[in-house]
């Protein structure tokens, strides 16, 4: 089963593409994907198709990944198709609103792809020293670069722990014959606040024991070096060139597309 | 040399005090077993001698360098690695490699330099298979190994190990102990804290730790030959040592030294043999 968010390693030529090239893409992809016309992010949803095709990843796995999502996808095409009504009157079914519901669940969804196929196929290494790279100018403005790459880099570290332990003590609540699917709008909260706090409490004493480990390695605030290094290589160029194009085709497509 | 001279500590100014006076040395290359009951102070210990806990009074040395000095503090972390009880709480990397180059990176080695110490660490820790292998995937043993690498990445003369097979499966924890065994044999100094009696006997010294304070400190035959003063503190014995005695109790001239089981084995039929 695929957790969403990890890397899968692969040999394909989205695999080898320079990170910093593949992260410049995904965000002026989604900058577009929000801001073009439907008709355009219909074709826009089929190159970016192709690309998890050439990056060997089955539509097995992209369904796994954008499953935990599936509710916020539901939702959001429901709150668009019955709230979007052009003649004032909601709530209700309207052929418009239907309309609307699609296009913004496609944006979403096209959205989601990009960053999952961003994710999925660079290693965590690489986006880091991408990232790096993009922000190394703040350092010049004395933003603390390398700092906060180290806490992008721990928050990634702590999100299947956050997961795993809400499994945990919603499983703990389980055991002691307590669902809360089963109970009061008062019990539930309660039981919702109790989690939040053990979800805090672990949270903070991991945090704690993480610092200490860092320490341990001769972590300090300040400059890092990486093992990651980044190298242009001609297929980036050509990829560049060819990406540019294409993003110039969809503007056009946007400009003379109803 | 490690060299702890008289040692106190309290975590708290008024609470009890985790170390009273513990005075140590650890030679280049030795394989040390820390043990005692809960509480005993074996891990406040350990965060000791990577200068993680500094001591109210005495002195920690670590060749030469002592651990108040700050300064000293990059070369003490090299010098020393620590593995943590949970490797969870340890791995700082989403990947195998990612992990073990987070020392050297913070060591601000040139990109050559840590993915060579990086390649040879997983090496050591006989995990170069999993280089790119993402953590959450991994199981508890591999975990450990990797926590290991991450360590071994700083090139440290000794490796302070707090209860590395805790909550493994037998054979997770062979082979994290065949890897601790293969650095020792490379010369990488041991400190390993355990519950687990049998471990512990595979040391070249034990050091017993009971209220902040050193019990007993010798060869492992010579601490589990202090079967009272173990009882004392609630430590047992080794099974195979706890065998031993029981044939032995019963007028059978046997050697109680012995802790490995197929050396235990080899003995008591070469003893049938004879009778």
């Amino acid at each position: 089963m695929y957790r969403a968010g990890t890397f899968i390693s692969g040999e394909s030529f989205v695999h080898r593409l320079d990170a910093r090239l593949k992260l410049a893409a995904v965000v002026s992809l989604s900058v577009f994907i929000i801001w073009a016309k439907p008709l355009t992010i219909l074709f826009m949803g089929g190159c970016l198709f192709c690309a998890v095709l050439s990056a060997k990843i089955t539509l097995r796995t992209l369904g796994q990944a954008i499953k935990p999502l599936l509710f916020f996808i539901v939702l959001i095409f429901l709150a668009h198709a019955l709230f979007s009504r052009n003649d004032g009157s909601f709530p209700g079914i309207s052929a418009s609103g239907m309309r609307e519901g699609f296009v913004v669940t496609w944006r979403f969804l096209l959205l989601i792809t990009a960053a999952l196929l961003l994710t999925m196929t660079t290693m965590p290494a690489q986006i880091i020293a991408a990232l790096k790279y993009f922000l190394r100018p703040l350092k010049h403005l004395r933003v603390p670069v390398d700092d906060i790459v180290v806490m992008i880099m721990l928050a990634l570290r702590m999100m299947p722990f956050l997961l795993w332990q809400k499994d945990k003590i919603e499983k703990a609540q389980l055991a002691r014959a307590y669902d809360w699917r089963r109970s009061s709008l008062k019990r539930r909260v309660g039981a919702f606040l109790s989690l939040i706090i053990a979800l805090l409490l672990g949270l903070f004493r991991r945090a704690d024991e993480l610092a200490l480990a860092m320490e341990a390695r001769n972590y300090a605030r300040g400059e890092r070096s990486s093992f990651v290094v980044l190298k242009m290589k001609p297929a980036d160029y050509r990829t560049a060139f060819v990406f540019a194009v294409m993003l110039l085709i969809f503007m056009a497509l946007n400009y003379y597309l109803r | 040399m490690i060299s702890l001279n008289n040692v106190h500590y309290r975590y708290e100014p008024e609470g009890i005090a985790a170390l009273r006076g513990v005075s140590l040395e650890i030679k280049d290359g030795e394989y040390v077993a820390l043990i005692g009951p809960n509480g005993c102070g074996k891990t406040t210990l350990i965060r000791h001698l990577n200068a993680l806990l500094l001591p109210d009074k005495g002195s920690v040395e670590i060749n030469g360098l002592d651990t108040k000095i700050a300064k000293h503090h990059t070369e003490i972390r090299s010098c020393v690695g620590m593995v943590f009880q949970n490797p969870d709480n340890q791995i700082i990397g989403m990947t195998v490699e990612e992990d073990v180059a987070f020392g050297p990176e913070n060591l601000r080695l040139p990109a050559a330099k840590i993915k060579k110490r990086v390649a040879e660490s997983l090496q050591r820790a006989g995990i170069n298979d999993l280089a790119t292998r993402n953590i959450e995937n991994l199981s508890g043993g591999e975990k450990r190994l990797v926590a290991i690498a991450g360590v071994l990445a700083m090139n440290p003369r000794y490796i302070a190990l707090d209860e590395p097979t805790a909550f493994l499966d037998p054979a997770a924890a062979a082979r994290v102990l065949e890897t601790m065994d293969n650095l020792h044999r490379a010369g990488v100094g041991i400190i390993h804290v355990t519950h687990k009696m049998e471990q512990a006997a595979l040391a070249e010294r034990v050091v017993v730790l009971n209220k902040g304070a050193v019990y007993l400190d010798a060869t492992a035959a010579k601490v589990f030959a202090e079967t009272k003063l173990l009882q004392q503190i609630n430590l047992r014995l080794p099974q195979i040592t706890q065998m031993l005695l029981k044939l032995k109790k019963s007028g059978l001239p046997v050697r109680t030294d012995i802790f490995d089981p197929d050396e235990a084995a080899d003995y008591i039929g070469q003893l049938i043999k004879k009778k």
